[in-house]
Parts: structure tokens; C-alpha cells; sequence
């Protein structure tokens, strides 16, 4: 199967996704298996490896210059913006969000004091901490909080989508807010997160004309200057209201941080050998492979690398016309593209085949949903039931951003595969760009496409994605009408049985009973196969080797600190060999 | 006074031909610019970046309204979305502006350092093996494009040796060290290749300036071979280059763009290429225009060092 490698459409779809979609799982496996290969990464399954961890008492100082793989244009009036990785890594240095995912798989409180649900879920206390104050000196309060909330309900079109189901904000006192929701809503918690995309900004902020600009959080780094396309700078925040756990030391450690941004992965590695970079981050398996891992190898670099609570990279398959509205067709791609061939070719083996749209970590994981594995002689049968059902030879196109030379080489490789496998005759239909290939989406105009999208959090934020308001019969009956009415549900699949479940595990409380619900799913997919998966992201921080502290401290109630990469990670607890970076 | 007149009419019909055409091109560019500014958006919002974006009127019209602004001095805002503030393009032009024309006037000044003698000699030695090797090496270095030049500078000199940083602006005030040290690759990535255009343009017109009467009437007086050179004949063999030198800055914005993509300086060149990205329709004429106004500006003042290096020209004019 294919992935579109790190393409700007998959970034900002796969950013645009996790705005609406949010927060990462509860109650996951433990994702601690530290796992090094001789290249120092880690191994080709699942596994964190960081060489940040540890390297003795933290120290006050530094600056670090962290190579970024976009700037965001829109800027960062949060509840307008678009926000993919970088977007977010910048926002997380500026604002704080109410709650944080531990490396427990459990969402926790951070700005919050404490997040708490009535019996049934469909009231949530939120309680805030005392004494914080924004940037410009104002206090968190509750009005402050509820007025995000409601910029984020009602002036963002997909946290509005998100959050249809919150009837009402209020303020219960000058630190308690209270969210009263349509149904129970257990992982309710996750949506304060939002991926760090739900970050809180100061009254004076969401006033200002330049929303965008005029940056004021409780973060640990404050907002300095920003030249779109050039460089943001922000310098620590001396009041930040978070002390390391461990050491008691007021956070953050550095004394500055200065995010440049540096879209070509290879150029961005290049910087960082080269000394003008302290830090970067890629998901570009084949820089990670080839270069960073050599270089950790030969000591000049260190790195962070997580294929925990991944994106996923896909075939998306329009399913509401032929030939993907048959299942047998639909089959025969699956059993006919060799995905361990193409990892080999495309990631360099690197990256996980997936085994459904649940990654490492993500509750409704499973090793095998029973999703077809390469099998030539049941992808000819498949075809072949496709001809018999539908009197045509299985052909169609397959889209591909045409602006990116590695996304090109996916598509012309799962071209090839099925011509020499299956004799499938598939045309590859080069699409301008990343806004053309989403238009194409939106208006499902294309037979099947390259894609990435649905980073790992907790599966009820998939629920935007795959839900559908009106009932109709399943597409997998080639005389299937209505559509999915939802237009993010981009390939417009409508299977009541998903649909029922993403609503019956929403109200569940969390728990095995739950999972088991979001395991059904994961089956349902790999059975109806309305995606083709291929394989999990992997990303990676690379830095220097005086450089610390990468996944941050731990939470404010003890829990470790999150492990997935694919959103970002913390800024507050870097810190640099000798206070220099 | 009507030579001024002139121009300033020349650079009008330049800067309207241009950005039409600009205008054309951009709106023939595939893909829905609302969908790249706000992919996700609601009908209204896209209705709304419609209207403000004057999208929903014909090229003509759309162009007409942008060159009333633009003339008017407003050069507006990037668009960034309903209800945000863009960045201010003016600012950005102010910006990103002296960073490209720094890059480019020092790009000419090393060409020409580098050319004129190469030239000179070359055709001082007409035939002869210098020719030949000169000839040969500047072929070759002509035959390397802009971002193969940088791509290897970058990983020789920056990745494998840290001499030089591998991208960035640093102000010559504030630090005329570091700033040449940022520039020197991205100045000599574009420098390769201009260096035998300018060196082969110079020996044919020196070749045949060698054989002039005047200047075998100078090698007759005694003159010795530097000077006749070097003061009898170059001056009148650079018109040439210069004209050539003017029109090149068209390749030099070109080539500009390039390295600014690579080395990250976020001159203008990097500007425009972010503005066709991003679909900045109104951005992206605002620098186009002011590309052109540049242009002729630049190729104003070569007709006027033609009045310098020759005489004739001046007497032609007055009489």
C-alpha cells in the first residue's frame, strides 16, 4: 500500500484532522519498549528511543534553534488557525492547554487542576490552578477559559464540528468552569487537548485585531518576534507557573527558542549536521534511515524517535462509485499491492506495516484485524469477481500530489506492482498540489488517491472522520445510493454498523469494553476494506548531543510524559549541556 | 527631460504588461485558491474570502481593481483567513527587497571581477592555449545549473566541513563577518555560471577592438600592451556587457529565487515563490510589479553608463 511521504497536503490534512480530531487514547498499552538497532533508532516494530532521557542535573541556559518543517501562515490566533506539527510545536511554546497525555495512555490534567465528569459524563468540572498568570500579567480565570472554549465552538468550523455536542460553557466561580454536553461523553478530557492544537490565549489576545500575532499565554516561553517564512523567537517566560517534578527548578531551562522553518527534509538535515540547526524533527523515513541514524550512530547527533500514537498513510478509495463501491475491487487491491515490498522500496523497511487505522498505543489496536495480506492468486480471483459482477476489467486512477518527487515514485511503485502482479491496468494522474488534491477529496472526484492522515490519539477523535449523520446502506453493495453526508468522511463511506459503534463507544465509560467496541471497528475496516492501509509514521527529533529533555518532565500529577511524536512534544523541560546549545 | 519622460512612460506599459499578465497566469494556475487559504472551511467563509479576494469577478476586473490599489500605493495584505490580519506585503516587500538586490549586486561585482580579466586576457591571447583552457572551463562551470552549484557548495563547504553556515540572513550591521559568510555560497552559486557569459561576450568584442586601427596607432606610439588593453580598449568593447549585464538581471531574480529557497535568505525571490505556494494572488503581483519596476529602473541607468563609456553615444544624442 502507499504512503504519501511527508507531502504538505498530508501534513495539513493530517494537522487540519488532529484540530478537530484531538487528544491521543486512554487506558493504551505500555509504550516504554526502548528498542536500538545498530544504527541507534530504534527497531522496525513499535518503540520509543530517546537518547535526551537523563545526561545528568538539568541547567539554566542556552539557545536552541529548532529547524521546523513549515511556518504557518495564518498565525496563531488558536481558535482560527490551521495548525499542523509546526504550527503546533510553536504553539506549545507559547500556551498552555487544560489537559496533557501522559506516557500512561491516560489524558491528565495540566492547566486544569483537575477535570472532572458527573456520573453519567455529561458534566465536566473544569477546575483551574490558582495563581497563574498569562504573559501580559492578567490571571487565569474561568471567564477567560470559557471565552476560549466558546471562540473554539463557534468560530472554527471543525473544532464546531467537534464539539457539536457541547451544549453549554459556564462559569461556576472566578477558577471553575463547568462543560455540559449532549450525551455522555467519556473521553471528553482528550478534547481539552486537542493535539496542543486547544492551547489558551489571554483575554487581550482573542481582543486584538492581530489575534495572530499579538501572542499572549501562559507558556514557558514568550512571544519575541515573528517574519513569516523566516524565523520565531520567544524567550523564556520568568514566571512560568511549572517546576520540574524532579528537580524543583523553575521551568523552562533555556533561555531562548527560535523555530525556523525548513520544508525540504533533506536540507533540514543537512542545517542540523552542518551546525546552524540544535534540533529538528522529520518523519522522512528515509532521512531518518539514512542519514540521522548514521549520524547517532557516529556520535555527532542524538535523537528522539517514536512510532507511537502514529498517523497513518493510506490508500483512500472513493467508495461511492465504481469500481470502489465493490468490494471485490476493492479486494483485489488489497490482496494484490505487497506492502512489505514497498516498505522496503519507499521507507526503507523502517516503518510499520499497519495493521488497521489504530496504531501503537491506540486503544482498539489489534496485531491482526484479519485485513488481507499479499496474496496474487487471490487478487486475480478478486479481480476476476469484479468482472463477473460488473462485466468490466478492474482499471482506475490513482492520484497522487504531483508537487512532491517522493509522493510521485509512491504512486508509479503501486502502479507497477499491480500491472506485473494482477495485469490491473491503473492510470497515475499527477495532482498539482496539496489544496487541489484536498478540492479533489471534498468533491470526490477521483477513483482512489494517496493519503495520510488520522494521527494516533484517543479513537473517539476519529469519530469526525469516519461518522456519518444520515443512515444509508453500505457501500460495499454496488447498488448502494446515499453517499455519507459528512464531507471530511472524504472517501464517503457510510457503514451503519461503524457509524453505530463510533456513537455507542463515545457515551461508554473507558475501560476494556470500550476497546473492545473500537476493535470491532478496526475488524469492520479491515473486512469492508473502505481504506487500504499501509503503513505507520515514524517521526523523529534529531539534535545535538548537548541537547536534553526532548519529551519534557513529568506531568503535574506525576505521570511520565507523553510518547508520541506525530503532535509535537513539549518545549519547557529542553535543556542544554553547560546552559549552551 | 523627454528621455526621462520616456522612460517613465516605458516603465509604465512594463509594469502593466507584466502583472496582466501575471494576473492571467495566476488565475490559470489549477486548483482552488480558497481551498489552499481555508481548506476546511464553511460556504460563508468561502463566500466571504470569495468576495474579499475579488474572485468572484473576471481577470479584468480583478486586475483593475489590484492596479488601482497598487498605484494608489496600497499593496494590501496577505490574505490569512476571515477575520485575521495577514501579513502587511509592503512590510514584507521593505523586507525581503535590499535582501535580494544585495544578493544580486554582489553576484554582478564578482561576475564582472572575475570575467572582465578572463575576458581580457583570453582575447588578448586569442587561439592560444589560455583561450582554449578559459574558454573550456567556462563552458563548463556555464553547464552546471544554480541548485546543483549550491546543493554540492552546501554539503562540501557547510555539512562535510562547517567553513561556511548552510542558510540564513545576518545583517551587514549586524555583523559584516557573518554576513558574507552566509552569502558567500549563495553568491557564488549564481556567480558560476554568469562568469562565462560575460568573459565570452567580452573577448569577442575585444577581439575585434584589438584589431581596430586606433589601437595598433596606439601599439605604434610605444603604449605599452597593459594599457592599450586596459585603457584603449575595454572601455569601448564593454557595451556589450554592459547591455548584457542589464538584461541579465532578469536570470539574476531567476537565480535569485533559487538560492533563496536553498539558503533560506528570504529575499524576494523566496517571497514570490511562497506567494504562488500559497496562492497570494494580490502578494504576488505586488512583487511582481515591483520586480519589473526594478528591472527597468536597473536597465534606465545602463543607458546611461552608455553615455560614459562612449563618447559617441553622448555626441549621437546631442546632435
Amino acid at each position: 500500500m502507499v504512503r504519501s511521504r511527508r507531502s504538505r497536503w498530508a501534513t495539513a490534512v493530517a494537522a487540519i484532522a488532529a484540530l478537530a480530531v484531538v487528544a491521543s487514547a486512554c487506558g493504551g498499552s505500555s509504550n516504554k519498549s526502548s528498542n536500538n538497532n545498530s544504527n541507534g533508532g530504534p527497531a522496525t516494530t513499535a518503540g520509543i528511543h530517546d537518547d535526551s532521557a537523563g545526561g545528568g542535573t538539568p541547567v539554566r541556559g542556552g539557545s536552541l534553534v529548532y529547524g521546523l518543517e513549515s511556518d504557518t501562515s495564518g498565525g496563531f490566533c488558536l481558535y482560527k488557525a490551521q495548525l499542523a506539527i509546526a504550527g503546533i510545536m510553536v504553539s506549545r511554546t507559547i500556551y498552555d492547554t487544560l489537559t496533557m497525555p501522559g506516557a500512561d495512555g491516560k489524558i491528565h490534567p495540566y492547566l486544569a487542576q483537575s477535570v472532572t465528569g458527573s456520573a453519567n459524563n455529561t458534566i465536566w468540572t473544569i477546575k483551574l490552578r490558582p495563581n497563574i498568570k498569562f504573559h501580559d500579567g492578567s490571571p487565569l480565570t474561568a471567564e477567560v477559559v470559557k471565552e476560549n472554549l466558546d471562540h473554539y465552538r463557534k468560530d472554527n468550523p471543525l473544532f464546531s464540528f467537534v464539539f457539536a455536542e457541547v451544549k453549554s460553557v459556564d462559569v461556576v466561580d472566578n477558577l471553575t468552569v463547568k462543560v455540559t454536553t449532549t450525551v455522555p461523553w467519556s473521553a471528553f478530557p482528550w478534547f481539552l487537548w486537542s493535539s496542543s492544537r486547544l492551547g489558551i490565549m489571554a483575554k487581550a489576545q482573542m481582543d486584538s485585531p492581530n489575534c495572530n500575532t499579538d501572542l499572549i499565554g501562559t507558556g514557558p516561553f514568550e512571544y519575541v518576534s515573528w517574519k513569516f517564512g523566516d524565523k520565531f523567537v520567544a524567550k523564556r517566560n520568568p514566571n512560568y507557573w511549572y517546576h520540574d517534578p524532579t528537580t524543583g527548578a523553575q521551568l523552562p531551562y533555556l533561555d531562548q527558542i527560535t523555530f525556523i522553518p525548513q520544508p525540504d527534509a533533506s536540507k533540514r538535515t543537512s542545517s542540523l549536521e552542518a551546525g546552524d540547526f540544535t534540533a529538528i524533527h522529520t518523519s522522512d523515513a528515509l532521512q531518518i534511515k539514512n542519514h540521522i541514524r548514521p549520524d547517532v550512530a557516529s556520535g555527532t547527533l542524538k535523537d528522539t524517535e517514536s512510532d507511537q500514537w502514529p498517523e497513518l498513510g493510506y490508500i483512500l478509495l472513493n467508495v461511492t462509485k465504481p469500481p470502489f463501491n465493490n468490494l471485490a475491487a476493492r479486494q483485489a487491491l488489497a490482496y494484490g499491492i505487497d506492502r512489505d515490498t514497498y516498505n522496503k522500496l519507499r521507507n526503507g523497511g523502517i516503518l510499520q506495516n499497519a495493521s488497521g487505522p489504530f496504531g501503537p498505543g491506540v486503544p482498539g489496536e489489534l496485531a491482526d484485524s484479519g485485513l488481507p495480506t499479499f496474496n496474487v492468486a487471490k487478487a486475480k480471483q478478486a479481480a476476476a469477481t469484479y468482472k463477473t459482477q460488473t462485466g468490466k476489467d478492474l482499471t482506475f486512477t490513482l492520484d497522487y500530489e504531483a508537487d512532491d518527487p517522493s509522493t510521485t515514485q509512491d504512486a508509479i511503485l503501486v502502479q507497477q506492482m499491480l500491472q506485473q502482479n494482477l495485469g490491473i491496468k491503473v492510470q497515475i494522474n499527477g495532482v498539482a498540489d496539496q489544496s487541489t488534491l484536498i478540492n479533489v477529496a471534498i468533491g470526490r472526484q477521483f477513483d482512489a488517491t494517496l493519503w495520510r492522515n488520522n494521527p494516533g490519539a484517543d479513537p473517539d477523535t476519529q469519530y469526525v472522520w469516519w461518522h456519518c449523520g444520515n443512515s444509508g446502506p453500505i457501500n460495499s453493495n454496488p447498488n448502494a445510493a446515499a453517499a455519507c453526508d459528512n464531507p471530511v468522511n472524504f472517501n464517503g463511506f457510510n457503514d451503519p454498523v461503524i457509524n453505530a459503534d463510533l456513537d455507542k463507544a463515545r457515551s461508554m465509560p473507558l475501560g476494556t469494553a470500550r476497546t473492545q467496541v473500537y476493535e470491532a471497528i478496526n475488524r469492520r475496516f479491515a473486512s469492508e476494506l473502505w481504506n487500504l492501509w499501509s503503513q505507520y509514521t515514524l517521526w523523529a527529533v534529531a539534535y545535538k548531543p548537548t541537547v536534553h529533555g526532548i519529551l519534557g518532565p513529568a506531568l503535574p500529577d506525576g505521570a511520565a510524559a507523553f510518547t508520541g511524536l506525530p503532535t509535537g512534544h513539549p518545549v519547557d523541560g529542553i535543556w542544554c549541556t553547560g546552559g549552551k546549545c | 527631460m523627454r528621455t526621462v519622460a520616456r522612460r517613465v512612460l516605458q516603465l509604465l506599459v512594463v509594469l502593466i504588461v507584466v502583472t496582466f499578465f501575471t494576473s492571467i497566469l495566476t488565475a490559470l494556475l489549477p486548483g482552488d485558491p480558497v481551498t489552499t487559504i481555508a481548506p476546511f472551511s464553511s460556504a460563508q467563509d468561502r463566500a466571504n474570502i470569495r468576495e474579499q479576494l475579488h474572485l468572484n469577478q473576471n481577470v479584468v476586473e480583478r486586475y483593475g481593481e489590484w492596479l488601482k490599489n497598487f498605484l494608489s500605493g496600497d499593496m494590501g495584505r496577505e490574505y490569512a483567513g476571515t477575520g485575521i490580519r495577514g501579513t502587511d506585503i509592503y512590510g514584507r516587500i521593505k523586507d525581503t527587497l535590499p535582501r535580494s538586490l544585495l544578493l544580486m549586486l554582489y553576484v554582478q561585482i564578482l561576475t564582472l571581477l572575475i570575467a572582465v580579466p578572463l575576458g581580457v586576457y583570453s582575447a588578448y591571447r586569442a587561439g592560444g592555449r589560455f583561450d582554449d583552457i578559459a574558454n573550456g572551463f567556462a563552458f563548463f562551470l556555464l553547464s552546471i545549473p544554480i541548485y546543483v552549484a549550491a546543493t554540492l557548495m552546501l554539503l562540501f563547504l557547510s555539512v562535510e566541513h562547517h567553513l561556511l553556515p548552510s542558510e540564513g540572513w545576518v545583517a551587514f550591521t549586524t555583523s559584516p563577518v557573518e554576513h558574507f559568510k552566509h552569502l558567500v555560497m549563495p553568491v557564488l552559486a549564481i556567480t558560476l555560471g554568469q562568469i562565462a557569459i560575460y568573459a565570452r561576450l567580452l573577448r569577442t568584442d575585444m577581439v575585434a577592438t584589438l584589431q581596430e586601427d586606433f589601437i595598433l596607432m596606439a601599439k605604434s606610439k610605444g603604449i605599452s600592451e597593459r594599457r592599450v588593453l586596459w585603457r584603449h580598449a575595454l572601455r569601448p568593447s564593454s557595451l556589450t556587457l554592459l547591455t548584457v549585464a542589464g538584461l541579465n538581471v532578469g536570470t539574476l531574480i531567476g537565480g535569485a529565487l533559487i538560492v533563496e529557497v536553498i539558503f533560506h535568505l528570504n529575499g524576494l525571490g523566496f517571497a514570490i515563490y511562497d506567494a504562488i505556494n500559497r496562492r497570494q494572488y494580490i502578494a504576488l503581483q505586488d512583487y511582481i510589479a515591483v520586480i519589473a519596476i526594478v528591472y527597468v529602473l536597473v536597465n534606465f541607468a545602463v543607458d546611461g553608463l552608455y553615455h560614459v563609456l562612449d563618447p559617441r553615444i553622448r555626441g549621437a544624442r546631442i546632435g
